[in-house]
């Protein structure tokens, strides 16, 4: 994997080599709680003998220590560990600091878990190339999110949000004892929304999520909340509706999207979002 | 409006519930902002064409019926679409009791805006009508 | 977890702070910030008009401000606003008929809107210099 040079990106994963801006101008604590400030960290020791060495700057945070956030900075040797963020994570936990946490499953980008900031964007640690990174890669937790420890974020909201836009099939029509039957023309409709993996890279990314996210659904709960509206055998499709047309809701999402840039699935939240607005529209007249 | 309350994940998420509105607003936004695209194109080439001209140029050329119209119009559109848009922003950064102020004062001074802009339009017409 | 006496807050991880500015958000902010520019300009507009209502003395003298070089580079700069509000409410535009969604479409009209507006601000400005 190596990153683009186009500037016109086709799909999420491709990693622009140059980039006129790293951060937004602000200054480094804009608007950040006392607590929750980011001081230096530490520098851990190289390994010996290791020929290929890479540095990464890794966000901390230890909930028992009542200290502030820090960015410990570790050399990688990348012949002894696996070619993903992932991989150099895992031999950061092994080989030097035991105490690196954070969360992990699949190893192949399905399950979500290891969701996080790498290099300013977020996407899963297991399918982001260490030669894709920048120097030293920065890896921070998924940003605008409560930190339980280290790189691991408190998804209780996020996933109360999503709880909210109620994602399970409402009928009234009693059961049909068999399957529900559903057009192959209508089970199309459902591809590209049905394959989130609920990592919530599409959520942390969203300017709007991030000023206004106690009240704002965010890109994965309405990319559910659009492939409930969407299924052909869902009933409640008004009642869905009704709950999502909010001025905070549904309407904080300005079309910034960041969701649609950062998706390690490469799937529209975006689009569903402007889709459901339609769907608004289109019952009004 | 930052105070402590306990409550769980499913409280917090579902607030007030939902409005229900929200669509107005949106549309709208929308119908006055495809308003605007003639209106401004007309705006953009006037002030192009006639930059720098002298008072009478600029008042005999406001005088005639159709670009008085279009000034008119102009004006509550633009001021209209402002309003909207304002609201949207300072819902966003807002958050505190202040929020209800500026959003009252911002459309209040839209509408305020509109009107002065409207008579002074319509004092230049009369202007022209007499200086013809 | 909000504060209690016993127990922190956990830590909020940086949004803005670190995020990656990317043409989608550089955009959409350039558009927020452009239109409450263009917010400006309307209350110029009406003062404009209000001086005209006034008579030749006051509107002589308002031409006057704005065509001194400062009053000069806010107009160059106001016009850049305009029309880099306006071809990205057509994007906007487009976006609200679910149009035009895939990544490719996103930066390629992104990038249109950029040099469209570079390009507007030109043309008007050496139109409006040479007519």
């Amino acid at each position: 994997m190596t990153k683009t040079d186009a500037f016109i990106i086709h799909s999420s994963d491709e990693v622009p080599r140059r980039t006129l801006l790293k951060r937004f101008p602000v200054p480094r604590n804009f608007e950040v709680e006392p607590a929750s400030q980011i001081k230096r960290g530490r520098a851990w020791p190289a390994p010996a003998g290791a020929t290929r060495v890479k540095e990464f700057e890794i966000y901390r945070y230890d909930p028992e220590s009542g200290d502030n956030p820090r960015v410990d900075t570790f050399l990688v040797d990348l012949d002894a560990c696996g070619a993903m963020v992932l991989d150099a994570l895992i031999w950061i936990k092994n080989s030097i600091d035991p105490t690196l946490t954070f969360r992990r499953s699949c190893r192949e980008g399905v399950c979500g878990s290891c969701a996080m900031n790498i290099d300013g964007t977020n996407w899963l640690a297991c399918t982001r190339y260490i030669e894709e990174t920048d120097a030293p890669a920065r890896v921070y937790p998924l940003a605008n999110m409560r930190i339980i420890k280290d790189l691991v974020p408190d998804l209780t909201h996020v996933l109360a949000q999503y709880e909210m836009i109620e994602p399970w099939l409402q009928t009234g029509t009693p059961d049909p004892g068999r399957e529900r039957l559903q057009a192959p023309e209508d089970r199309k409709r459902l591809d590209g929304y049905y394959e989130c993996i609920l990592c919530f890279c599409c959520t942390s990314g969203c300017p709007s999520h991030w000023w206004n996210g106690d009240r704002f659904l965010g890109p994965a709960a309405l990319l559910q909340a659009w492939r409930w509206l969407i299924d052909s055998r869902d009933e409640a499709t008004g009642e869905r509706l009704d709950k999502l047309e909010d001025p905070f809701r549904l309407y904080r999402c300005h079309t910034i999207l960041n969701c649609t840039r950062t998706c390690p699935k490469g799937l529209n939240p975006g689009k569903a979002i402007a889709e459901i607005k339609k769907m608004i529209a289109e019952r009004q007249t | 409006m930052e105070r402590y309350r306990i409550e769980t994940p499913k409280a917090r998420a579902a607030g007030l519930g939902s409005a229900r509105s929200g669509f107005g607003h949106w549309w709208v936004e929308r119908v006055t902002a495809v308003a605007l695209l003639p209106l401004v194109v007309w705006f953009a080439a006037s002030l192009i064409a006639h930059a720098g001209s002298d008072y009478e140029t600029f008042v005999h050329w406001l005088g005639t019926p159709v670009n008085a119209v279009l000034m008119v119009l102009l004006l509550v559109v633009l001021f209209w679409h402002t309003a909207l848009g304002l609201q949207v922003v300072i819902e966003d950064y807002v958050h505190s009791g202040a929020k209800v102020w500026l959003l009252l004062v911002t459309r209040f001074a839209c509408f305020a805006l509109t009107v002065t802009g409207i008579m002074a339009t319509l004092r230049i017409v009369f202007e022209a009508w007499a200086a013809s | 977890m909000r504060s209690t006496p016993d127990k922190p807050a956990r830590p909020l991880s940086p949004n803005i702070q670190i995020y990656r500015p990317q043409l989608t958000s550089v955009l959409s902010i350039a558009n927020r910030i452009t239109g409450v520019g263009l917010a400006l300009c309307a209350i110029a507009l009406v003062i404009w008009l209000v001086t005209a209502a006034s008579g030749p003395q006051p509107y002589s003298r308002f031409q006057h401000v704005i065509g001194s070089w400062p009053g000069l580079a806010l107009l160059l700069v106001a016009t850049f606003a305009f029309f880099l509000h306006l071809c990205g409410g057509i994007r906007h535009l487009v976006w609200d008929s679910a149009r035009a969604f895939e990544l490719r479409q996103i930066y390629a009209s992104g990038w249109i809107v950029l040099l469209a507006s570079v390009g507007l601000t030109l043309l008007s400005w050496l139109v409006s210099l040479t007519i």
